[in-house]
């Protein structure tokens, strides 16, 4: 089964994270990921980014993963 | 015709379209009966659906299509939109509403 760890280590090792918060049951995860690359993205751009360091596992073994995804700045100011 | 241009032709030729596990009446997912509800909520009353449990090419598929590799996807004129996650944020901002109403 995945664990919420597994899925924190996937996403910090593809993208350098200020604030990396994942919780979740095996199956389905929420994360709150707080990183600079997201400066100036769409959400689109931003959850790609977070799934592309997730890669092949991310609608497979992960079968949810819903993302809050924040830059440096609007973390602050939440 | 592939799958690619199935799904291509699909979502222009419907100015909005959710792709969905399950129906709108019977989505069998929690994140499809979000996606619907929040597309209710924002008058969108009959989105055309796809049901991609019927369809295993369009359920791969459309993975690619958008580089997204997860279900549901929310299509409006032809470009994507997002997830439930993001349709969420953008319905509690207004911005969902707004993309909806320019179709």
């Amino acid at each position: 089964m995945v664990t919420p760890e597994y899925v924190r280590d996937l996403i910090a090792r593809g993208l350098a994270c200020e604030h990396l918060e994942v919780q979740g049951d095996g199956a389905h995860f929420e994360a709150v990921i707080v990183s600079a690359a997201f400066e100036g993205k769409s959400r689109v751009g931003r959850h790609q980014l977070v799934n592309k360091a997730l890669g092949a596992q991310m609608g497979n073994e992960i079968h949810a993963l819903s993302m809050k995804t924040l830059t440096p700045a609007e973390w602050k100011a939440a | 015709m592939d799958t690619q241009e199935r799904i291509r032709q699909t979502v222009t030729t419907n100015p909005v379209v959710l792709f969905m596990k399950g129906t709108p009446n019977f989505p069998q997912c929690g994140f499809s009966a979000r996606a619907i509800q929040i597309l209710k909520a924002c008058g969108v009353n009959a989105p055309a659906t796809v049901n991609v449990l019927e369809d295993e090419e369009i359920r791969q598929g459309i993975k690619e299509y958008a580089n997204w590799p997860t279900i549901p996807q929310l299509y409006v004129n032809g470009e994507f939109v997002g997830g439930s996650d993001i349709m969420t944020e953008m319905y509690q901002s207004g911005e969902l509403q707004q993309v909806l109403t320019a179709k």
